[in-house]
């Protein structure tokens, strides 16, 4: 508990404006209270005196007579009005002798007057005032008188005095306080609202608080300064956190280039040591200390010497560290002997003052290196081996059209060797005229389009000559064009041979059309030929018989035997002409527009035409059912006429069975013509279609013109004919007709009933 | 060359052929047929296109005209064809008399009303069989 004063000290300054105020209040009130009773007691002890003194005299006065008279009851009478006076506790008249002469006692008691005074006068005695008052007469003194009055009045004056104190104190203290309270806000209210401002500044660090003004006193002129100096501190605060974020801007960045720094250091492929001026080891990335095959804390501070040593691969000797450029052939030995070859650099690290303050030296492993270009060069002299020995002539050129490697034939091309060529101008090499035509290519490879291109070149060493080029970009590992590849044919050879070929096509198509020509004039004249020998044929024949039958009957022997010789002769002749006329006829325009023709009513005319035929030899013929077809009547009569009369003709000794078959293929219908007759030797199985082909002599008549008319018919519908046949074993003759233009004419493989005799 | 047969009833028959030799087999087939005409024979198209450009009063109509195709100068093509466009020689029937049996001749003359199409045959007997054909054909016309 904290001493009063700590007490006071700590309360708050509203609660001591109050005690101050309300303790003014009450030491003033109390000292005029004590001092208007004290006053007032000593005023009324006088008054009083002086009013007993009254009092006496005139109640001596009183009794004078009563004394001279000596009349104790008259003076006793008189003193009794004394009772009057309450506070008057006894009173008596003494003799002159001082022998009680009257006596009065308020509560009756005798005996309860005061011993006399020896003097007149007033006398405090206790708590009891004393009068004594000479009685007198005629200017002699006969007894005196004397008063015993209490002093409880005053006692009750200084009580009530006293009350009426505590009371005003009392309510004097109240409006005291009540006042105070009001008023002390006044003071107080600004003193808290500053100081919780304080607090609240304090608390939340936050210098843009500003206290509130509420009067221009003392207190406001505290507050403004308050306030400013508020200003002052937030602008320093301020400032001082804006030096602070740079510091520490400033500090992240320094530790993020540290942190880069020790990343790249660790991170990167090559070995980094530092050393001091000394040559201890400062620092070693990891790859570093995998070099010199040790651990990082085995190798800070130590010699670097101790660490690792470096030979030159040739000759072994040691090498100095080079002041700079990488230093080629060097051998990192560890301290255990093990030894990398390595690319090495060092470079000298200087204090502020350009001292040598130690150096950096930097190796790097290359041993995969040494791999990759042992790999690289093995596989470059395999690439030379297989371009050099197969066919195709291909060269690399970098994009300032300069060669960078050739192929030996493209070399022997142009007569020189890839070793001459390669990295040479393109220009010097093929001339600036080649290199002319070919530049737009160029420039459209290495656009990054794969070009290909045929050209004629006038080459320096080998001269004008035709080559045909594919040209593709070549990149770089990062995607940029570097060049091209190109792979060059010579087709001088090939474009004379194909303007040759074009030349000889030019003409054989020129004899091809001059053939088709003769070919159609050849038809016209078979026509023409066949249709005007009849007329003067049929004279001839005609005539003859007339004149066979003008001569004279008797006229036998050798001139009718001769007669008769020149109308058989001019009778063939006629056939042979009809049969020539009907197949140069098939190629020409038909007469009928192209239309359906159904089969089954081709074969019926011929089997009527034939009637006379089959009636003669027996023979028997069955069909299936045959489809309708595309195309000419008249040409499938005739088509079916010749097979199916020569089934007849080429009869063996039985009768003939002629059968007639149809089948509908992927792509085509097939049909068959099937007989027993003699058969045909397969050697001339591919003779019999040609015109004027007899296999047989005057025995069986016939003109050899059947079989090629039924060729024509069928080659003009784009079908195919063929005999499957033995000497002796019947004939089969199968032709057919593309399916595409018979579609949906209703073939079946159904078999039906025969047709015929 | 004008000749008349001497029996009854007389047909007028057209013959338009310039082969003397056809006429002369003709006239014969006729004869053996036994059916006598008077036979008219003109030698070209140009005679026959001549004919029927005549004034429709002049002259008599032929009962039948027999026709070659080959002729000289016009071609029986074209004369069957002025014939059927000349009015009076519409509705007179035409035996076309021809050397070739090709179906490409025939077809050329199918569009023109023509009653019979005879092929000159290069047997005599055949030849001789016409006269009889002919007869049928006017036979059945009257």
């Amino acid at each position: 508990m904290p001493p009063r004063s700590r007490l006071f000290a700590n309360m708050p300054i509203k609660r001591k404006l109050v005690v101050i105020i309300m303790s003014v209040t009450i030491a003033a009130l109390g000292v005029s209270g004590i001092a208007s009773v004290v006053t007032d007691s000593r005023l009324f002890r006088a008054y009083l005196g002086r009013d007993l003194t009254v009092l006496a005299g005139i109640v001596a006065e009183n009794s004078t007579a009563a004394l001279s008279f000596e009349d104790p009851k008259s003076a006793g009478d008189t003193l009794a009005a004394l009772r009057a006076r309450t506070h008057v506790v006894a009173a008596c008249i003494l003799r002159a002798d001082g022998q009680l002469f009257a006596e009065y006692s308020r509560d009756g008691k005798p005996g309860s007057c005061p011993a006399p005074v020896s003097a007149d006068g007033v006398r405090f005695k206790g708590l009891e005032l004393i009068v004594s008052h000479a009685i007198v007469l005629d200017q002699r003194r006969i007894g005196s008188l004397v008063l015993l009055y209490d002093l409880d009045e005053i006692e009750e004056r200084v009580w009530l005095y006293g009350a009426a104190t505590g009371i005003i104190l009392l309510v004097s203290g109240l409006v005291a306080l009540l006042l105070s309270a009001r008023l002390q806000r006044v003071i107080a209210e600004p003193v808290s609202a500053l100081a919780r401002t304080t607090v609240a500044v304090s608390r939340s660090q936050d210098y843009g608080i500003r206290a509130q003004k509420r009067s221009d006193d003392e207190l406001g002129v505290l507050v403004d300064a308050f306030n400013s100096m508020l200003t002052g501190i937030q602008s320093r605060d301020h400032e001082l956190k804006q030096a602070l974020q740079a510091r520490e801007a400033a500090l992240r960045e320094a530790q993020s280039a540290r942190d880069f720094l020790s990343t790249t250091l660790a991170s990167i492929g090559d070995a980094v040591v530092s050393t001091d001026a000394e040559g201890r080891v400062v620092f070693a990335n990891a790859v570093a200390c995998r070099l010199m095959r040790r651990t990082g804390e085995d190798v800070a501070g130590r010699p670097l010497d101790e660490l690792m040593r470096l030979v030159d691969e040739q000759t072994r000797d040691a090498v100095k560290s080079p002041d700079g450029p990488i230093a080629e052939h060097v051998l990192l030995v560890a301290h255990d002997g093990a030894e990398v070859p390595v690319d090495h650099s060092a470079a000298p690290i200087r204090d502020h003052q350009g001292n040598v303050a130690g150096a950096v030296l930097v190796f790097r492993d290359i041993t995969e290196r040494r791999r990759a270009e042992r790999e690289l060069r093995a596989a470059q002299e395999q690439l030379q081996l297989v371009t050099d020995t197969m066919a195709p002539a291909v060269t690399h050129c970098s994009r300032d059209l300069c060669y960078v490697w050739v192929s030996r034939r493209y070399a022997e091309w142009l007569q020189s060797t890839p070793e001459s060529i390669a990295g040479r101008p393109i220009v010097e090499v093929i001339g600036a005229p080649a290199l002319a035509t070919i530049r737009p290519h160029i420039e459209r490879v290495l656009t990054g389009e794969r070009v290909e291109f045929q050209a004629q070149l006038v080459l320096p060493a080998i001269g004008r000559r035709w080559v045909r080029a594919v040209y593709v970009p070549s990149f770089d590992s990062g995607g940029a064009i570097t060049g091209w590849v190109g792979d060059v044919s010579d087709i001088t050879d090939l474009r004379e041979a194909q303007a040759e070929v074009a030349r000889i096509n030019a003409d054989l198509c020129k004899s091809n059309e001059s053939l088709a020509r003769s070919n159609e004039d050849l038809g016209r004249f078979a026509y023409a030929a066949s249709h005007d020998l009849q007329e003067p044929l049929r004279m001839i024949t005609t005539y003859v018989q007339l004149l066979a039958r003008a001569l004279p009957a008797q006229l036998d022997g050798e001139p009718k035997l001769f007669m008769q010789n020149v109308v058989d002769g001019s009778m063939r002749m006629r056939g042979l002409l009809a049969d020539l006329l009907a197949y140069s006829e098939i190629g020409g325009d038909p007469v009928e527009p192209i239309g359906d023709v159904d089969l089954n009513g081709v074969l019926s005319t011929v089997l009527q035409n034939l009637q006379l035929a089959i009636e003669e030899s027996g023979a028997s013929i069955r069909s299936e059912k045959l489809p309708v077809v595309s195309g000419y009547s008249g040409h499938f009569v005739q088509l079916f006429q010749n097979l199916v009369g020569n089934a007849i003709k080429y009869r063996a000794v039985d009768a003939p069975r002629i059968r007639i078959a149809c089948r509908a293929e992927e792509r085509y219908l097939q049909f068959a013509v099937a007989d027993n007759g003699i058969g045909i030797d397969t050697e001339y199985h591919a003779k019999i279609f040609g015109v004027f082909k007899r296999l047989h002599g005057k025995k069986i008549p016939g003109t050899g013109i059947g079989l090629a008319i039924c060729q024509r018919v069928v080659e003009r519908y784009g079908g195919r004919i063929w005999v499957e046949s033995q000497a002796g074993k019947g004939a089969t003759f199968f032709f057919t007709l593309p399916a595409e233009a018979n579609e949906s004419k209703g073939v079946t493989n159904e078999r039906y009933g025969n047709t015929g005799a | 060359m004008n000749a008349t047969e001497t029996q009854e009833p007389r047909i007028r028959i057209l013959l338009i052929e310039d082969n003397p030799t056809d006429v002369e087999l003709f006239r014969r087939a006729l004869g053996v047929a036994g059916l006598a005409c008077d036979l008219t024979v003109l030698e070209d198209g140009a005679e026959a296109l001549a004919l029927l450009r005549l004034p429709d009063t002049e002259g008599v109509l032929p009962d039948l005209v027999v026709l070659d195709l080959n002729l000289p100068k016009h071609d029986g093509i074209e004369v069957l064809q002025a014939m059927r466009a000349t009015t009076r020689y519409t509705s007179v029937p035409v035996a076309i008399l021809s050397s070739s049996s090709s179906p490409r001749e025939r077809a050329k003359i199918e569009q023109f009303r023509v009653s019979r199409y005879i092929t000159k045959p290069p047997d005599l007997d055949q030849f001789m069989k016409i006269g009889f054909t002919l007869k049928e054909l006017v036979a059945g016309r009257r």
